[in-house]
Parts: C-alpha cells; sequence; structure tokens
C-alpha cells in the first residue's frame, strides 16, 4: 500500500526522517555497517562512538561476556580522541548529513574539564554534527562516566558546563537510575533531550578461578535481557521531563521499538542488536511502520507517550 | 578505517561430521567463499537457542570459490559450537564475512614454517595452502594434547600438498603430542626448535593457545625470523563495530582482533 504515514521525528532539535537511531558504542561510526544496508538512507540518525578530547585505550581484555539474552561489556570508551575521531570519520559522517540521516557525536570526560574541552573541539571540528550526546552515565571507567551522572547534583553540573559551548542540540545518555528526578535535573540545565537507558552495571564470576569472566569485577549489562527494565525507566522520565526521549535498551524488534514510543520515547536506539543482527535496523524500521499503520495513525508522533495504565 | 565489504550471507549444511575428539569437520554452501581469504574469518549464527544471542567466529580449511564451499573445523567448546555441530545437512542460517584481515605472504624469499596447535590447525591449513598456490615451500609442525585430537586426515592432505615446492630439502610435517601418543613427545616449539635451527625460513605462521603462539612468537624473533600469528578473542560483532575483541599493543594501546586481526605481526602484539 501507499503508505501516508508520517515518520519524522523532533529529538530535541535534532530532525529526524524517522526515530531510528543507534546506541552509542554498537555501531562503530556508521562505516561499519555499509556492507549491511545503506546507513545513510535508512536510519533518522546515528550516534557515534564516545570520544573524549584525548584518545582513551579503553580497558584491558577480556572485554566481553555473553549471558542467557545479554551480553555484559568493559570496553572503558576506547576512542582516537576528537582530532582522531574527525579525521578519520568526518568525511563519511558528513555524506551521512547529506543523505538525510542525522549524525549524533557522543561527548566523553573524566571530568567536568575534560567534557567542556571535548565538546569545544567538537564545536570546532565537527560541522557534520547535528548535535551531541553527553555520555554521563558509562559504567566502565574509573573516574567521569557513571559517577558524573549518579546524582542529579552530579548530572547537572555537567550540563551547566557544557551547555554554554554549543548551541546545538545536546542529548544526554543517562545511567539506569533514578531517572526521574535526573532528568528533571539535566532539562533544568538546558538539556535538549534524554537517552536512557545506558548498560545496567553487573557481575559475572568464573566459580572456578574466582575472578571476573571480564577485565573488571563490573561490567554493563545490554541485551534484549534487560529491554523491559528500559521500557520502565523510558515510562518513569517521560512522566517527569517535558523534553523529549530517546528510548535504548534491547530493542531488537519492531515491537520492542513500539513499545518504548508507546512509554514515552521520541525516537528509539538499536543496541546490542546491531553487533548479532547487523542487518536489523531496515527490518525494525519496516515492522514499526507496520505496527503504526495498524494502529491507525497518520503520524508516528501520536503514538509517543500513547501507553494506557 | 572500515570493513565495508563484510555482509550478512545464507550458509548452508552441506557435511557436519565428528573429525576427530571434540572436533568437528563441516562443510558449509556460502556465496562468501568468493570473496574470503586465507586466515580471515566468518561470524556464524547458530539457530536453535534465542537466548545465546552472540554469534560463533570461526576461521576455515578451505573455501571452494567456484563451487561457493567452504570447509570448516571446529572444537566443540561450549553450548553454541555444540549447537552447531547438531546442525543437520541441508540446515540453513547466515554468516557474517568475511571478516578480519588475514595472512598475507613472506615478505622476502625462502621457506615457510607453519606452526599448529589444537583447533589453531584450519587457518594453517588455509595458509599452507596459500603458500603452495605462491610457490613457497614450508614445513608444518602440528600439536596436540593426545593422538586422539589429531585431524589424520589434514594431516594427510598436508603432507601431500606438493605443488609449488620449491626447495630441494625434503619438506615436514612434524606431528607432536604432549602425551607422547603419537609422533614426537612435546610441544609444537620443541618441534619447531629442531626445524628453526637446522633450516633458513622466511615466515613463521602459527595459531593455537595464546601460550603456545607466545612461544612460537618468542623463538621466531630469536631466531630472526618474522612470525604472523592469528589471535582468537571472545567477539561481539565481528567487524569492529563494538571494540569488545581488543588485542594489547607491544607500542601501547590495543588494537581489534576483528577488524585489524585475526592475523597481526607477532612483534605488535604485546606477549
Amino acid at each position: 500500500m501507499v503508505s501516508s504515514l508520517s515518520m519524522t521525528v523532533d529529538l530535541g532539535g535534532i530532525k529526524m526522517r524517522n526515530p531510528l537511531n543507534t546506541a552509542s558504542g554498537t555501531f562503530g561510526n556508521g562505516v561499519q555497517f555499509e556492507g549491511f544496508y545503506d546507513v545513510g538512507a535508512t536510519l533518522g540518525a546515528i550516534t557515534c562512538k564516545g570520544v573524549a578530547a584525548e584518545p582513551w585505550d579503553g580497558n584491558p581484555a577480556p572485554r566481553l561476556a555473553e549471558l542467557p539474552s545479554a551480553i555484559m561489556n568493559s570496553v572503558g570508551l576506547q576512542n582516537p580522541g576528537v582530532h582522531g575521531f574527525v579525521g578519520r570519520y568526518g568525511a563519511y559522517l558528513a555524506g551521512l548529513r547529506e543523505k538525510g540521516c542525522q549524525v549524533i557525536c557522543q561527548i566523553a570526560g573524566h571530568s567536568i574539564d575534560e567534557y567542556v574541552r571535548a565538546t569545544e573541539l567538537f564545536e570546532e571540528l565537527a560541522p557534520f554534527a547535528s548535535g551531541f550526546e553527553v555520555n554521563i552515565s558509562c559504567p566502565n571507567i574509573a573516574a567521569g562516566g557513571a559517577a558524573m551522572g549518579a546524582t542529579p547534583r552530579a548530572a547537572a553540573q555537567v550540563m551547566a558546563a557544557v551547555r554554554p559551548h554549543t548551541s546545538r542540540p545536546v542529548v544526554v545518555k543517562m545511567a539506569p537510575h533514578d531517572v526521574a528526578e535526573i532528568g528533571r535535573a539535566l532539562e533544568s540545565e538546558g538539556a535538549d533531550a534524554l537517552s536512557l537507558i545506558n548498560t545496567i552495571p553487573g557481575m559475572a564470576i568464573d566459580i572456578n578461578t574466582r575472578k571476573s569472566r571480564l577485565a573488571r569485577a563490573t561490567a554493563g549489562v545490554s541485551g534484549p535481557a534487560i529491554h523491559a527494565i528500559a521500557v520502565r525507566m523510558v515510562w518513569e522520565c517521560a512522566q517527569a521531563v517535558s523534553i523529549p526521549l530517546c528510548g535504548i535498551g534491547g530493542v531488537a524488534s519492531g515491537a520492542d521499538a513500539a513499545e518504548m514510543i508507546l512509554a514515552g520515547a521520541t525516537a528509539v536506539s538499536i543496541g546490542t542488536a546491531n553487533l548479532y543482527d547487523p542487518t536489523c535496523a531496515p527490518r525494525i524500521l519496516a515492522e514499526l511502520e507496520e505496527w503504526a499503520e495498524d494502529q491507525g495513525v497518520t503520524d508516528i508522533n501520536e503514538l509517543i507517550g500513547a501507553f494506557e495504565c | 578505517m572500515g570493513t565495508a565489504s563484510v555482509a550478512e550471507q545464507e550458509f548452508s549444511v552441506l557435511l557436519n561430521e565428528q573429525a576427530a575428539e571434540g572436533i568437528w569437520r563441516a562443510k558449509i554452501a556460502t556465496p562468501v567463499a568468493a570473496s574470503i581469504a586465507s586466515g580471515q574469518f566468518m561470524n556464524l549464527r547458530v539457530p536453535g537457542d534465542g537466548s545465546h544471542i552472540l554469534r560463533i567466529p570461526l576461521s576455515f580449511k578451505h573455501a571452494d570459490a567456484k563451487a561457493n564451499t567452504i570447509e570448516l573445523l571446529y572444537a566443540v567448546v561450549g553450548e553454541g559450537t555444540k549447537r552447531l555441530s547438531q546442525m543437520r545437512v541441508g540446515g540453513v542460517s547466515t554468516l557474517v564475512g568475511p571478516c578480519g584481515r588475514g595472512w598475507w605472504l613472506p615478505k622476502t624469499e625462502g621457506r615457510a614454517l607453519l606452526v599448529a596447535g589444537g583447533v589453531g590447525l584450519p587457518p594453517i591449513f588455509a595458509a599452507a595452502q596459500q603458500l603452495a598456490d605462491a610457490g613457497i615451500g614450508f614445513d608444518v609442525v602440528v600439536g596436540n594434547h593426545t593422538a586422539e585430537r589429531h585431524l589424520v586426515k589434514e594431516i594427510d592432505e598436508l603432507r601431500s600438498m606438493t605443488a609449488g615446492e620449491v626447495c630441494d630439502c625434503e619438506r615436514r610435517v612434524v606431528v607432536c603430542t604432549d602425551d607422547g601418543t603419537l609422533g614426537l613427545n612435546g610441544f609444537t616449539t620443541d618441534g619447531m626448535k629442531e626445524l628453526i635451527e637446522t633450516r633458513a625460513y622466511a615466515q613463521v605462521y602459527t595459531c593455537g593457545p595464546n601460550v603456545m603462539m607466545a612461544g612460537v612468537a618468542k623463538m621466531a624473533m630469536e631466531h630472526g625470523v618474522a612470525c604472523q600469528v592469528s589471535l582468537e578473542r571472545m567477539m561481539g560483532c565481528g567487524f569492529g563495530a563494538c571494540s569488545c575483541c581488543n588485542v594489547a599493543l607491544a607500542k601501547g594501546g590495543y588494537a581489534l582482533c576483528c577488524q585489524d586481526g585475526p592475523v597481526f605481526d607477532a612483534q605488535e602484539v604485546a606477549w
């Protein structure tokens, strides 16, 4: 059938042709997926791997363990720094913009100063960025990361520090706790949108060696197993703030994405599914469109937060 | 920077049978056979358990570009490879590939020395074929814990692989076992020692347990012979998207096994 359905959404000023985005760290910087489908012609946006002002090595091996319907990772934001990132991927990402796919660059830091420095560098060097995602929730780094987003006060301080350094939309990637309270604090400091959830800290112990199955004692759990938790947190956050949300957590089907939208997400990121099912995005998009049509709407926005309880 | 040639392809099982203790031999039909290079790998989805979400990265023994078939040898070590061993002839699924960087030919003239430990044999077999096709002579050391784990068919095939032999010295396939039940009683490094001390090599190729490869790499470097190693890591994606399969580098920092490897120059790796 010829569709009259509008899939366009606005994630805090980032105008997306459809709600599909990618979770940072699960999508490389897009180019790795070009053999699977036309990234720029398919997705509403991509969120790039977190990048700091200077290069980070990341954590030692092993960084990965598999769990039932989930994985655990402790990559620790290995990245080439803003200069290296722009040099390697800038031309490709500018090409995505030309195809109508928004590019969200993720900002990482160990301290408020580092977040600000990375933001300044991105402002200067990344004209292709449609907006930024400030990662205050990585569970796998010793300083900064999740610690920066652990309390409403700490989260608000990062947001307040970054805000004056860019006029482009700023999304904040939240940790999986206290999302209503922290969300309100971020909104009050000028966040344009929130993305949630980051991975849930967990542990996997090798009972024979009595050591962690990963190089670090704790690591972030992601994948289908955490989807229901993520939907609940999106719903809680949506009720607390008026800025748009990007729902992340175990999305592997159009139905999973639809749940996020009903819970209150304007956009939906595919995360871990990109790794094991790298062709999933076009399928998820088709399933999402089919669902919206079945719901009898002409605009996907009518379904955002349409959960009935 | 990118690995845009990596794609998802279907595969169907043509053969899947036990080859040795804990080792299975399979043949699959897949279009990736036409583009995969020696030492590269594929990431296979094994049907049957939706809760086991990650694919299984597997190197291969031989790819036939004309027939579109790939021969595999794999160890049954966990739930995923156990389910793979239970796939029947005609069973279909998908794979992602061709992944990573494979073996390269020696950069200087001379013979090559191939050292395989356990289920490290398939990529070493692929290297042997690549060398034979290029007319480069080679010797092989194949090691295992015990005789029951040896892949007799592959060892015989290596022995008969004579095409392109350019060296007038006798080509050797040295078989060793840790427990002495077949061939030389000792590790692959024991078999390698005798060869590298008596013959000149341009390149060592090795794949096997990490501790073995570390020993092989050290011995190669002590003899001033370039050494390529095929590393194994737990992988999330297989094509550079998640940065989970890091390999510590001698110069500091990390490379990704799936994208920058699995074959590395041994000197680049922090052993």
